[in-house]
């Protein structure tokens, strides 16, 4: 077992099963759990079946050095797009993620197409479910697949390492259906931010070190460059957020200071 | 056109982070592989990291300033 690599795969499944639980239980609560339910397990097979055979195909086909450099330029992509939100709704320039809202929206979506609660299958509420947790369970599968490929190394095989990438993955599912299940209410409560900003650190690193091993890079101390990497990117997202904070303090000192503009200066005619 | 689209939505969404990293990559693969670049092999680790902090800084100021 790869600690940290199961440890990554849980808080990035955490994050995307707290998205995908807000559309099942909206689906559940306005159709029928029965819709809801077989969407999920739908889209669930669907995603097994998908790390089943890419991961198995990169594993026997594609050599490990080749692998990391692509994953690891594909991990930081993905890291630097997961961190750049992070810290913009970190610094209050981004809205932070309101599983409230997303559930009233999809609540008012489905209740303005007249759907009634009936217990049998509506094909409208198995598509939404299977559609929120396919999508949602992509970037898992993608995560999955990217470190239990690339974290291989002697005392664990290709096999072993996405085994437990994919065992992170489930533990979050699992926790989160369950905490869904005692809840019956939007998962607002999980610090998706605080996830989201740690998976992207964790991404990002990967990612470095990954492509600097693809491209022949001997990083000091191995890999325990890997803390040093970690520890510097989150030293630097810290000044970050202190930079876009005043950033926003400054926009909001111009735009109260800022004299009324009149209808003459916008040009618009009575 | 949307499959594209959507692959690049999913993977990353920013022209500033994708054309950033393309770029630090493609300059990485000439300092390992022209010999007459071969001096600043030594320093290509701490260059990728400098470039993964620049783009990511890069993608920030445009977010934070352009919204003046």
């Amino acid at each position: 077992m790869q600690w940290e690599v199961a440890t990554t795969a849980f808080l990035a499944s955490a994050v995307e099963f707290v998205e995908a639980f807000t559309i099942v239980l909206v689906v559940g609560l306005t159709i029928n759990w029965r819709s809801s339910l077989a969407g999920a397990f739908a889209a669930a097979a669907t995603l097994a079946i998908i790390i089943a055979t890419f991961g198995v195909a990169l594993v026997q086909f594609v050599p490990i050095d080749i692998l990391r450099l692509v994953v690891g330029i594909l991990l930081i992509l993905f890291g630097l797009k997961w961190l750049k939100k992070a810290l913009l709704r970190y610094s209050g320039l981004k809205a932070l993620h309101d599983e409230e809202a997303i559930f009233e929206e999809t609540m008012a979506e489905v209740r303005a197409r007249g759907e009634q609660i009936t217990p049998r299958f509506e094909p409208f509420g198995i598509a939404l479910a299977y559609k929120a947790v396919l999508l949602e369970g992509l970037e898992v599968a993608f995560i999955v697949i990217s470190f239990g490929t690339s974290a291989a190394n002697n005392v664990c095989s290709k096999t072993c390492a996405i085994g437990s990438a994919a065992s992170g993955a489930a533990v979050a599912g699992v926790l989160i259906i369950l905490l869904g299940a005692l809840v019956r209410a939007p998962l607002k409560q999980i610090p998706e931010n605080t996830l989201k900003f740690i998976v992207g650190v964790m991404l990002t690193t990967f990612g470095t070190f990954w492509t600097g091993e693809g491209f022949g890079v001997t990083w000091p101390f191995s890999d325990l460059f890997l803390l040093i990497l970690a520890a510097l990117y989150l030293l630097a997202s810290f000044v970050l957020v202190t930079w876009l904070k005043q950033v926003r303090l400054q926009h909001q000192v111009r735009a109260s200071t800022a004299p009324p503009v009149t209808n003459e200066q916008e040009g618009v005619r009575p | 056109m949307k499959v594209i689209k959507a692959v690049y939505n999913f993977i990353v969404g920013d022209m500033i982070i994708l054309i950033g990293v393309i770029v630090a990559v493609i300059l990485l693969a000439l300092i390992e592989n022209v010999s007459a670049l071969a001096p600043l092999r030594t320093i290509a680790g701490a260059f990728l990291i400098l470039a993964v902090l620049a783009v990511l800084i890069a993608s920030l100021s445009r977010e934070a300033l352009g919204k003046r």
